[in-house]
């Protein structure tokens, strides 16, 4: 009996493990061979100025290219492009590049396998004297703004690469040549992605092989007030016929980002459709130290979109966007109403967004959480049926048993 | 059987007496004079008065505490951490002491003074600005406080047995929410003044006032001295013996305990654990999850309590009604999954998701306590319940420093799964339970009358059967079931302090002003003014009139959470001392809720007086 209820136990629970695991099996298994190179195609006695780099990372699907830009002549950008071959290659015409002397001076070829493309500028650093701590831009006088940094004026160091087996690392660092950067920099850090993965560091956010993330953050920067905030602009270039929105969800799952509920995705799509083609996804939270704890997290927020008439001074997005670009414009504050901390206490700040292709990926509960309730709810079923049985089972037969004697 | 010798002793001596001693005295002196009683009843109040006052110091000066030490709300918590420690260990012990090791009187003092020692070492960590000093000082601190409160009750069992009893067990009980109170609106004030008098913030500050905190324990102490002369001075007068906790600990019972006693410990860890760090932790997962308001959330988090009050009575009786505690059991930890499923696995409003916790938290403390006295026999009481709340101590202090990292690392959602898992654990052991009682066919789960019939055929046989034992068993006779109780709410209210009693001295500032209301509408409506009695109390205390009705509902709730005390103890084993126990029982809890509302009169009247000049805030 007891043999019979012990193989029945775990068959039903083996039952139960596979069903969850066939629930997690679902995932995107995507995969994309990435391989990086820089400056493509750039000979002597072409050079680009100190410190800039073009960076070309495609990845390669089974039946398409992605492929991501990153070049910091002018203002930082990332340029994403998605062609319909496996052949697509990105052509530079390396004098009017640098010269800026004619637009569609990069081009990704053939012109007509590109389905969609979209570039991120990094255009400006704010910084405000948040004298009534609301830490809001948009309710802060004008007189409290201080002069913005202009990233287009950047001095940039050189360029860091470091690769593992799934992702690739870029880190590039500068600043303005002013007091407020002796001891500070802007950095970024840009990786792209063969698969689905998450970061180890906070906000772990959820990428896959579609998507390739820029984590910005602001170390050591001599604050020009005593109750500095900094907020952060950033535009967005696309072809015409795309609009943007952002959207905020809420979502149950703060796992890999803790205390964090809401996500937030800058989406483009076709106007009048509501198909997401493209996506910059981030999660309303900026973390005070490097190696952040529960307590280094802050809020953060972002302004309205704005539509912009012109199309930022990066080189990059010059030289690719040539027939009529359309540009939205965006703030990302960091604090809190109240926020007891400023930028002065730590003097760091970090934030992470990625941007990607087709619709944002979504959270999915932990395998192990799936498990914890799996067990957790299946075993006391299982028990109350086979323990009910086995009782019912016993008593009826003591019960019959217990009539014997008489007759 | 011992008490009521005991009691019968004490009145032969009081015949005795007569003729010797009394003509002597003046009734302010005489023992056996009820003046002389209230006269030690108030130092007995006063005795646990320090150590209430002190317990939450940390938590009225929450921020300065932070600020001046330099603290994250980890570490800050971790003071009330330290005071739980050695009560994992005193539950056991802190019986034992007082009946065998110390007598009653030195071990008052002597607890007082440990009381008095951890509140002085406690401030010099502040004036020292060492934290870990004022870590050991709560330790310290914590070693005494719980001890004094079990020494408390057993001076009143020794002094009011068969007398006032349940009104000195609710006055201490009163004592315990004064002391919070009196603390929570006055060690900041004082804080407030010393930082005027120095110039600045900063430990010292902290220290100093702390300090001034410590005076309230050394009154405690000169309490604990005066009691335990004039103590013995009743004993040598009446020659009566000294008091005993009646808790008779013997850690060998432990081996006896039955499976289904294990079971119910289990129960009670694992959904406790689900309870109290999830209160604790629960303001700030408002904000985040739901954006609630501060004030929404601490109104939200401290539903679970406010409903239990109005619920517990009636859970309580329905319980005791229709008996199956186990099913009642099990519907509680259902229940209390399923809301713990809503706020983790959904955004639906959390009012919804608090109440349903409210309600089957109020019904498994109906249902679940009771059930160790069905499956331990009454020698044996003590040593479970001892070990429950051990046990239980040992598990929250644990689990609220699990839950706490496992917020820092992972988030609420699998803080929320966790207390899931903490909840399936206690519902598989009530699954066991019941599949264990049913195999067995114990008396856990019978319905009401099934359990009367079978407590009269017991008696029937007891009565056969001589009883030899009896006088064996006399000096193991444990505190009555009410008494232990009692010490338990005590202990618990203690426990959840930090959040309740701020929620309490809002219940007694409401319902103050409530009392303050009705009187006011009774004497307009009888001196025929005819006038709007909510406009009429507005000029006399800041009340607005939708405020009205919220203030009748929560005086109902203070009324019903009077009810509920004495509810709670309807002992089914004592409700089958008679056939017709149901008339008598209600007639007694009548009697017993008067009796409180005196008490609740006393602790309005004496808050009140605290927080009158906060009025304005209100």
């Amino acid at each position: 009996m007891s043999t019979f209820t012990a193989s029945l136990i775990f068959s039903v629970l083996f039952l139960v493990f596979g069903a969850a695991l066939g629930l997690l099996g679902n995932g995107d298994k995507f995969r994309r061979k990435v391989s990086v190179e820089f400056n493509p195609g750039l000979t002597p006695p072409w050079v680009l100025p100190p410190g800039v780099n073009l960076v070309h990372v495609r990845g390669l699907g089974l039946n398409d290219t992605l492929h991501f830009l990153l070049c910091n002549h002018g203002a930082p950008a990332l340029l994403m492009v998605h062609t319909n071959s496996t052949q697509s290659s990105v052509q530079v015409d390396w004098p009017s590049f640098i010269n800026r002397s004619s637009p569609s001076s990069l081009k990704v070829e053939p012109q007509t396998s590109v389905r969609y493309s979209r570039a991120l500028v990094f255009t400006r650093v704010w910084e405000y004297d948040d004298v009534n701590n609301t830490a809001d831009p948009q309710q802060t006088a004008e007189s409290s703004f201080y002069p913005p940094y202009e990233l287009q004026n950047f001095i940039w160091s050189d360029l860091n690469k470091t690769d593992n087996q799934s992702n690739l690392t870029l880190q590039l660092c500068g600043g303005e040549k002013t007091e407020s950067f002796v001891n500070g920099s802007l950095c970024l850090q840009f990786s792209a992605f063969e698969s689905v993965g998450r970061d180890q560091a906070w906000p772990s956010l959820h990428h896959n092989a579609n998507s390739s993330q820029l984590h910005v953050w602001l170390n050591g920067v001599t604050p020009r007030g005593n109750h500095s905030r900094f907020a952060l602009e950033f535009q967005s270039v696309g072809d015409f016929g795309f609009e943007g929105r952002v959207d905020v969800y809420s979502s149950i799952d703060d796992e890999y980002t803790p205390s964090i509920f809401k996500v937030s995705q800058w989406v483009s799509s076709p106007v009048n459709s509501t198909g997401v083609w493209g996506y910059n996804q981030w999660k309303p939270v900026a973390y005070r130290k490097a190696e952040p704890v529960f307590e280094d997290a802050t809020p953060c927020k972002h302004s309205q979109l704005v539509s912009m008439t012109h199309i930022p001074q990066s080189r990059l997005v010059q030289a690719y966007f040539t027939e009529d670009p359309q540009t939205y414009g965006l703030n990302i504050s960091f604090g809190i109403d109240k926020d007891p901390a400023f930028y002065s206490d730590t003097k760091y700040i970090s934030w992470t967004v990625l941007v990607g292709l087709g619709d944002p990926p979504a959270d999915s509960f932990s395998t192990l959480i799936i498990i914890i309730i799996t067990v957790g709810l299946g075993t006391p079923l299982v028990i109350i049926i086979v323990g009910g049985v086995f009782v019912w089972l016993r008593k009826r037969k003591s019960h019959s048993s217990g009539y014997e004697p008489i007759n | 059987m011992a008490d009521r010798r005991e009691y019968e002793g004490l009145l032969d001596d009081e015949e005795e007496n007569d003729e010797g001693v009394s003509p002597h005295l003046s009734p302010l002196c005489d023992p056996t004079h009820l003046l002389h009683r209230i006269l030690v009843l108030v130092f007995m109040c006063f005795l646990g008065f320090g150590s209430y006052f002190c317990y939450d110091n940390p938590a009225a000066l929450q921020t300065q505490v932070i600020q001046d030490m330099g603290l994250n709300t980890a570490s800050f918590m971790q003071l009330y951490a330290w005071y739980s420690w050695p009560n994992v260990v005193l539950c056991f012990l802190g019986g034992f002491l007082l009946d065998r090791v110390f007598g009653i009187r030195l071990g008052t003092i002597i607890f007082s003074m440990f009381v008095l020692l951890g509140q002085i070492i406690f401030a010099a960590g502040a004036l020292a600005n060492h934290f870990w000093l004022m870590n050991l000082g709560r330790f310290v601190f914590g070693i005494g406080g719980e001890s004094l409160a079990v020494a408390q009750n057993t001076y009143a069992v020794n002094w009011f047995k068969g007398k006032e009893l349940n009104l000195v067990f609710g006055l201490q009980l009163s004592m315990a929410r004064v002391g919070s109170t009196v603390n929570m609106n006055v060690i900041g004030w004082v804080y407030g003044r010393i930082e005027a008098m120095l110039g600045s913030t900063g430990h010292t500050t902290l220290g100093i006032t702390l300090m001034i905190a410590a005076s309230t324990c050394l009154f405690s102490l000169m309490c604990a001295l005066i009691l335990g002369f004039l103590d013995r001075r009743a004993e040598k007068i009446l020659k009566k013996e000294q008091g005993k906790t009646g808790e008779v600990i013997k850690l060998t019972d432990v081996k006896d305990f039955p499976v289904s006693l294990w079971l119910i410990f289990i129960v009670c860890v694992a959904y406790y654990v689900a309870i109290f760090p999830f209160i604790g932790l629960g303001q700030v997962f408002f904000i985040e999850k739901f954006a609630f308001t501060t004030v929404q959330a601490r109104a939200i988090n401290s539903i679970v309590y406010i409903i239990s009050a109005p619920a517990s009575p009636l859970l309580g009786f329905v319980v005791d009604r229709t008996g199956r505690n186990v099913l009642w059991v099990m519907l509680a930890v259902i229940t209390t999954l399923l809301s713990h499923m809503m706020l983790a696995f959904t955004f639906w409003n959390p009012w919804i998701a608090m109440c349903l916790l409210g309600l089957s938290y109020s019904l498994l403390a109906c249902a679940l306590w009771p059930m160790v006295a069905f499956v331990v026999p009454e020698h044996q009481l003590g040593t479970a319940y001892g070990f429950m709340q051990s046990i239980q101590n040992l598990g929250l202090a644990l689990m609220s420093m699990a839950a706490g990292s496992i917020l820092d690392l992972k988030g609420y959602l699998f803080l929320e799964v966790f207390f899931i898992a903490c909840l399936c654990l206690a519902l598989l052991a009530v699954v066991l339970l019941y599949l264990y009682n049913s195999y067995k066919e114990g008396e856990l789960n019978l319905s009401a009358s099934e359990r009367t019939s079978r407590m009269k055929s017991e008696d029937a046989q007891r009565l056969r059967v001589p009883q030899p034992s009896v006088e064996d068993h006399d000096h193991l006779k444990p505190l009555s079931p009410f008494g232990l109780r009692i010490r338990y709410l005590s202990r618990l209210g203690v426990q959840v302090s930090l959040d309740i009693s701020k929620r309490l001295m809002e219940l007694a500032v409401f319902s103050h002003r409530c009392v303050v209301v009705l009187a006011d509408a009774g004497s307009q409506v009888f001196s025929g003014l005819q006038e709007c009695p909510q406009m009429s109390c507005a000029s006399r205390c800041p009340v607005t009139l939708p405020e009205t009705n919220a203030f009748v509902l929560i005086n109902f709730s203070c009324v019903c959470a009077s009810i509920w005390m004495f509810v709670f103890d309807c002992n089914p084993a004592r409700v089958h001392e008679s056939v017709d126990a149901f008339s008598r029982e209600m007639c007694t809890v009548l009697i017993q809720m008067h009796t409180l509302h005196g008490v609740i009169g006393i602790f309005n009247a004496v808050s009140w007086q605290f927080t009158h000049s906060s009025f304005t805030f209100w």
